[in-house]
């Protein structure tokens, strides 16, 4: 843990929350700040965030197009929600994965991954996902290297999985679902004397030390230079020793307090009958972790393919997959259009909480990018082209928005949405092979200071949003 | 061997017989004429090369090529149109040899086992293993569980497949605190009884007050969809002390209308997920019954919701019933204004609960100290502790074979270094047994020796293979005993065993797993049905389809019956749920044997709910899918996956007549790139279409797209090697003429199971070879599994 002992972790004294629900000050600043580090390096410090937000079954994609490209597109009433924030964020059209193609309802596997899954010719295998490279870079800043949320908990199985993040070997990390386990997680305090957790830290790196000792004795034996399960094992024990080692370093510095009424809301165990209110907690405690700098990087996925919230509050009761393969019933497209308007709204009170808080003058939103997408588009017939793709906040990283970025339009010349069946083809096969999702994902881990030209198929970094 | 024709069995034929060489000479012909004029070393169109292509189908550099060679061909891309295009009949011999060598290849990697290998415990087999080594039960999917196993078609057991991430490590530290917590308690735990009569149990507090008389009358009414408190969602609180196994006892009438659903009681945790209880309730207003069942609680308060699920008209408003009112039953009078439970002539109107008292007790326990604190702990103020039996004992238990020397001293030094700390004995050996229940050697079935390359399985590990693949869990006194002797691998001692197991209760845990992986079981309700289009589907239905194939295996195994059951049998397993879903009288509420009639159109596995409607996506049935789970689950050779960018399927326009899905689905063989593969899959599927997405009978099929009647339905088929079927009765026929193919894919796919791996063309013969036996003695299935356990692959490593 060199990252630790350079106090790179430091919190930052004026590092106060002024949020809506949470005012809460980090005590014991002083003693925190070691000699020599200066105001200025603090301010290069500054944190560098990534969010990834994806919903599942794609969305009425003749509602939701964007047909204007450009810095004065018009925005569908579907998206309405998101002309306050122009400024803040981009559209995509066109964009895709290439290793997406044919894979239904695979998609969100490789949302952050790009990666050739193969769906039942070949035996499964993902790889890394691009989260995970950035929680490389912030984790030796924060208390927790990534939060994975998820509307459900675990990792699902391979195709239908129900996380977002992959670890280096492809090997899925575990999400959390539930807001009050996750808060107790993030903000609990751990009940005991701060000498019997100290004990019990002490136990568990000696439980540790003796199963790796053990382990490492049988891979010498073993000898061979291939990979094997012993390998996952030995990886995974040593990751967690180096988790258990982090744990002991931040055991002194005490968690932020969150006030009661804060603490309240999340604790409440919020049903997702009541999606609009599931969704804001969820939202709320991804703002709030961010703010307290507990994490700089979150995935969430709202929603599975197998699982996209119904929402009894404006009258639907199927789940998205069902309203995705409407048949052309006007009725079943019509709700999925609210479907979409619903979630674009929930996501856009997200983008609001994140302006509204200040840290030094900046709002959150500039110093956090979030990336809000699907893997399918077209859901009827799975439709993995065209994906619904927002790119939002990061201004201060060196992002700049405010456009309509539609690789279709020079090839496609115009839309023709009343032309169904076009349009669902635009939504099947790329128009625009240089169109990938990966481009983007590459942008972000370059503004995230991950050290890469390329990421799995990537063509180059977006220079459409770069300032 | 005319029955061979029959298109799928021919490339049954031809999957393993494009080995090496073979393999170049089933497609050279191809690609000399179509492909490498373009792709050579001169001509290097796309940067592809396809004359100096590896056919090593073991490196994943190769597959990939030769897979985006397929995918190219079969989309229709390559060749390009301008040039000779190859015949339908070409291109599916071609991607077919393509698509065999690949599975051939990757089964290869798959199941490639190193000096030692290593198969990590499902978390079934942990909750087992936990259970049996120190009696406690764990939990494994609760919330705060183990991750679910992912699965490779349907089997999660897969060692390869099985990977293990940081947050294992930290969820197997976890749980085995808790574990070691509850099976070595400091203390005896307090065992407490709770007894809340009626008045206890909804509006605790009322406020207009009974007289004695009124309190002894009242009764709690659970109305259909209704829940114990009166409030939807809000249960009943009951307190564990501490982590235990607690009994809830309850006194409970249950009404069922006439030709109706009868009431079903269930209790649901939602903090931990867990539905605890979900039976059928049966017993007159009149005539109450005693119920009870024992459960694991965390410790902690719980918020258990009891609610009649059962489906009925809404009256909570309109009933009088709940808020202030009080519910007596009828033989003492009913309250005034009280909603009418029956009809005139004392007949039930709607499935309804009435409870009169509930208990809780617990923790229940064997007796203290614990079965597991004697054999693993030293008594309270034992002298002179040997610290190393303690460790030798727990380790050799919880490696399921004997410690070594090196471990024990090793795992010892740890209760040494404990108490250099600080600690005293008990918890020191604890940290000692936290670290050996998260070691390798726990969470692995671990095989091989780095030491001596052996061809075959040590004894005891003949002993775990053969324990986990009967009973999902760990060898017990009896198989240990005889793994130590050494006789566990005599023939005569392993059919002896192996009959004693598959009598054992836990055999119930084959059928369950292996049924349920086999057929991909997991998948039903994956896509929950729409509550539209499918008003009558509840949980209850869900769980009685899949118990009816579960039930269906065991009977078939119990009473050693032939695979050909499997196909087409004229009984079935059914509850009443069940059968009111298949239009069957049937009034009995647990799952019996039910003698089948032709007009039920149901018999075997295929036509069975489950099957039905694991094929399906909750709206719609699926015809494809139908057809790729056949030739997956029935055939074991599943098709090549989909090209991308296929056209979207076309809805059709409000005016035009409405259409089956088979029909829009034309283009499947009219189009020559879909036809090559989907001339093999969807005639396996339209066979099934007198069934919806539900598993229920029709003739005609609903659509929403289109005007005018709903079309009628034609299952008739034909499969490529010209042979008719009418219908999926006269399809099971011919599947049955052929049973030996089905023979060789069960073969297989029991090996996969127990073995832990994919099978490989090494293997081929020792397959065969059981199925050879199998046919010798008439397809029966616990024969099956002797032979299999008796054979060299079994045995081998």
């Amino acid at each position: 843990m060199s990252n630790i002992s350079t106090n790179k972790w430091l919190l930052d004294r004026r590092h106060f929350l002024r949020g809506s629900g949470a005012a809460l000050a980090l005590p014991f600043l002083n003693c925190m700040i070691p000699n020599g580090y200066s105001e200025e390096k603090a301010k290069k410090d500054k944190p560098k965030r990534s969010v990834f937000v994806y919903f599942p079954n794609g969305v009425n994609v003749l509602t939701w197009q964007i047909t204007t490209a450009g810095k004065d597109y018009k925005l569908p009433k579907v998206l309405q929600s998101m002309e306050k924030h122009r400024n803040e964020l981009t559209h995509f059209s066109g964009m895709y994965h290439p290793n997406g193609m044919g894979q239904a309802h695979v998609c969100g596997d490789l949302w952050l991954t790009a990666a050739q899954l193969s769906q039942s010719g070949g035996s499964y295998k993902n790889s890394v996902s691009c989260d995970q490279l950035m929680a490389d870079v912030t984790a030796p800043h924060t208390r927790f290297g990534s939060l994975q949320i998820s509307i459900n908990g675990g990792v699902g199985s391979p195709q239908s999985s129900t996380t977002l993040s992959w670890s280096k070997d492809g090997i899925p990390l575990p999400a959390e679902n539930n807001p009050r386990n996750m808060f107790n997680r993030l903000f609990g305090i751990e009940k005991g004397k701060l000498a019997s957790k100290r004990r019990n830290l002490d136990r568990r790196g000696s439980v540790l030390d003796t199963i790796l000792t053990d382990a490492k004795k049988v891979r010498k034996d073993v000898g061979t230079e291939d990979r094997t399960k012993l390998d996952e094992y030995l990886q995974s024990v040593r990751e967690v020793e180096i988790r258990t080692k982090r744990m002991e370093a931040w055991l002194d510095v005490p968690k932020p307090k969150i006030d009661s009424n804060t603490q309240r809301r999340f604790m409440k165990n919020v049903d997702q009958k009541q999606a609009g209110e599931y969704y804001r907690t969820v939202y709320d405690l991804m703002a709030l972790t961010l703010q307290t700098d507990m994490t700089r990087v979150i995935t969430y996925m709202s929603g599975t393919e197998v699982k996209g919230l119904a929402l009894p509050e404006i009258g639907i009761s199927q789940i998205r997959h069902q309203l995705s393969h409407h048949n052309g019933d006007p009725k079943i497209m019509e709700r999925l259009t609210k479907s979409d308007a619903f979630l674009t709204e929930q996501f856009s009170y997200f983008l609001d909480k994140l302006k509204s808080i200040d840290e030094h003058g900046e709002s959150l939103l500039d110093r956090t990018m979030v990336l809000y997408g699907s893997g399918m588009s077209y859901g009827h017939s799975h439709g993995n082209a065209n994906l619904p793709t927002i790119l939002a906040g990061g201004k201060s990283l060196g992002l700049k928005h405010g456009t309509h970025v539609d690789y279709n339009i020079e090839k496609l010349k115009e839309y023709n949405l009343t032309n169904a069946h076009k349009h669902y083809r635009v939504c099947s096969k790329p128009v625009n092979d240089k169109a990938k999702i990966s481009n983007i994902l590459l942008t972000m881990m370059q503004k995230m200071d991950v050290q890469t030209e390329t990421f799995v198929d990537s063509e180059g970094p977006v220079s459409e949003i770069l300032t | 061997m005319k029955l061979i024709k029959l298109c799928v069995f021919t490339y049954l034929l031809t999957c393993f017989s494009t080995f090496g060489a073979d393999f170049k000479k089933s497609v050279n012909p191809f690609l000399d004429k179509y492909c490498v004029d373009c792709h050579n070393a001169k001509k290097t169109k796309g940067k592809f090369r396809i004359d100096n292509l590896s056919v090593d189908f073991v490196n994943p550099n190769a597959v990939h090529k030769w897979a985006e060679m397929m995918e190219r061909v079969s989309s229709g891309e390559m060749p390009p149109e301008d040039e000779k295009l190859p015949s339908e009949k070409e291109m599916a011999e071609f991607t077919q040899a393509i698509s065999n060598k690949i599975k051939e290849g990757e089964s290869e990697r798959l199941a490639k086992r190193d000096k030692i290998a290593f198969y990590k415990l499902t978390r079934e087999e942990y909750s087992n293993t936990i259970r049996d080594l120190l009696g406690v039960t764990y939990n494994a999917s609760d919330p705060s569980g183990l991750s679910e196993d992912p699965s490779y078609h349907g089997f999660q057991r897969i060692g390869s497949v099985l990977t293990l991430s940081p947050s294992h490590i930290e969820k197997y530290y976890a749980a085995a605190e808790t574990i070691l917590d509850e099976a070595f308690p400091d203390k005896a735990p307090q065992i407490k009884k709770e007894h809340f009569p009626a008045h206890k149990l909804r509006n605790p507090n009322r406020s207009l007050p009974l007289t004695e008389e009124q309190y002894k009358r009242l009764r709690v009414d659970l109305w259909p969809g209704t829940t114990l408190s009166g409030h939807p969602g809000k249960g009943k609180h009951f307190s564990a002390k501490q982590a235990g196994d607690y009994t809830f006892r309850f006194q409970v009438s249950g009404l069922t209308p006439e030709g109706g659903f009868a009431p079903r009681l269930t209790f649901y945790s939602a903090a931990l997920d867990r539905m605890f209880y979900a039976k059928p309730i049966l017993a007159p207003e009149v005539k109450p019954i005693i119920l009870e069942f024992t459960t694991h609680l965390p410790e902690g308060r719980h918020n258990i919701i009891v609610s009649n699920e059962a489906k009925g008209p809404d009256i909570l408003h309109r009933a009088g019933r709940s808020g202030q009112e009080a519910f007596y039953s009828f033989k003492e009078g009913r309250g005034p204004f009280q909603y009418k439970v029956t009809d005139d002539n004392f007949k039930p109107l709607m499935p309804m609960i009435i409870v009169d008292w509930l208990e809780f007790e617990g923790p229940i326990l064997e007796s203290y100290p614990t079965p597991a604190q004697k054999q693993f702990l030293p008594s309270k103020g034992e002298k002179d502790v040997d610290i190393r039996k303690y460790v030798n004992a727990f380790a050799s238990k919880a490696f399921r074979r004997p410690a070594h020397d090196y471990e024990i001293d090793h795992y010892s030094k740890l209760v040494e270094n404990e108490m250099t700390k600080g600690e005293k004995i008990m918890p020191a050996l604890k940290a000692a047994y936290l670290a050996i229940l998260c070691s390798k050697n726990f969470i692995y079935i671990v095989e091989g020796d780095a030491q001596k390359n052996e061809e075959f399985v040590s004894n005891w590990e003949l002993a775990n293979r053969l324990s986990y693949f009967l009973w999902s869990t760990m060898p017990d006194q009896e198989l240990e005993d005889m793994a130590l002797k050494g006789e566990l691998s005599k023939p005569d001692t392993l059919r002896r065993q192996i009959q004693r197991m598959l009598k054992h209760p836990y055999a119930k845990n084959f059928t369950k797993d292996f049924t349920s992986q086999w057929l991909q079981l997991n998948k039903v309700g994956k896509f929950p049905p729409d509550k539209k289009l499918y008003p009558k589907y509840d949980t209850f239905l869900e769980e009685s389809m899949v118990n009816e194939t579960i039930e269906f295996f065991s009977v078939v195994l119990k009473e050693n019956l032939s695979l050909k059951e499997f196909l087409d049998s004229d009984w079935t397993m059914l509850n009443s749920r069940l059968a009111k879903h298949y239009d069957i009288p049937v009034s009995e509420l647990n799952f019996h044997k039910v003698k089948l009639k032709p007009e039920y159109n149901r018999g075997g596995l295929l036509t069975q709910a489950s099957i039905l409607s694991l094929t399906s996506d909750g709206t719609r049935h699926r015809p494809i899918h139908r057809g790729v789970w056949l030739l997956e689950s029935i055939f074991d050779r599943p098709p090549p996956p989909p090209p991308a960018n296929v056209e979207p399927v076309k809805t059709t326009p409000t005016n035009q007549a409405k259409a089956t899905l088979r029909m829009k689905l034309k283009a499947h063989i009219t189009d020559p790139n879909c036809a090559s593969c989907h001339k093999k899959i969807d005639p396996l599927g339209f066979a099934f279409d007198n069934y919806n997405a539900v598993g229920r009978w029709r003739t005609h099929e609903v659509v929403n797209d289109g005007k005018g009647e709903n079309p009628m339905v034609d299952a008739s088929g034909e499969l490529s090697d010209g042979r008719k079927y009418k219908d999926a009765h006269e399809f099971k026929q011919l599947l049955l003429s052929d049973i030996d193919s089905f023979n060789r894919a069960f073969v297989e796919k029991l090996s996969t199971f127990a073995l832990r791996r994919t099978m490989t063309y090494d293997d081929k013969e020792s397959l065969n070879k059981i199925a050879a036996l199998s046919k010798e003695n008439g397809y029966k299935l616990q024969s099956i599994i002797e032979t299999l356990v008796l054979s060299d692959l079994f045995k081998r490593r």
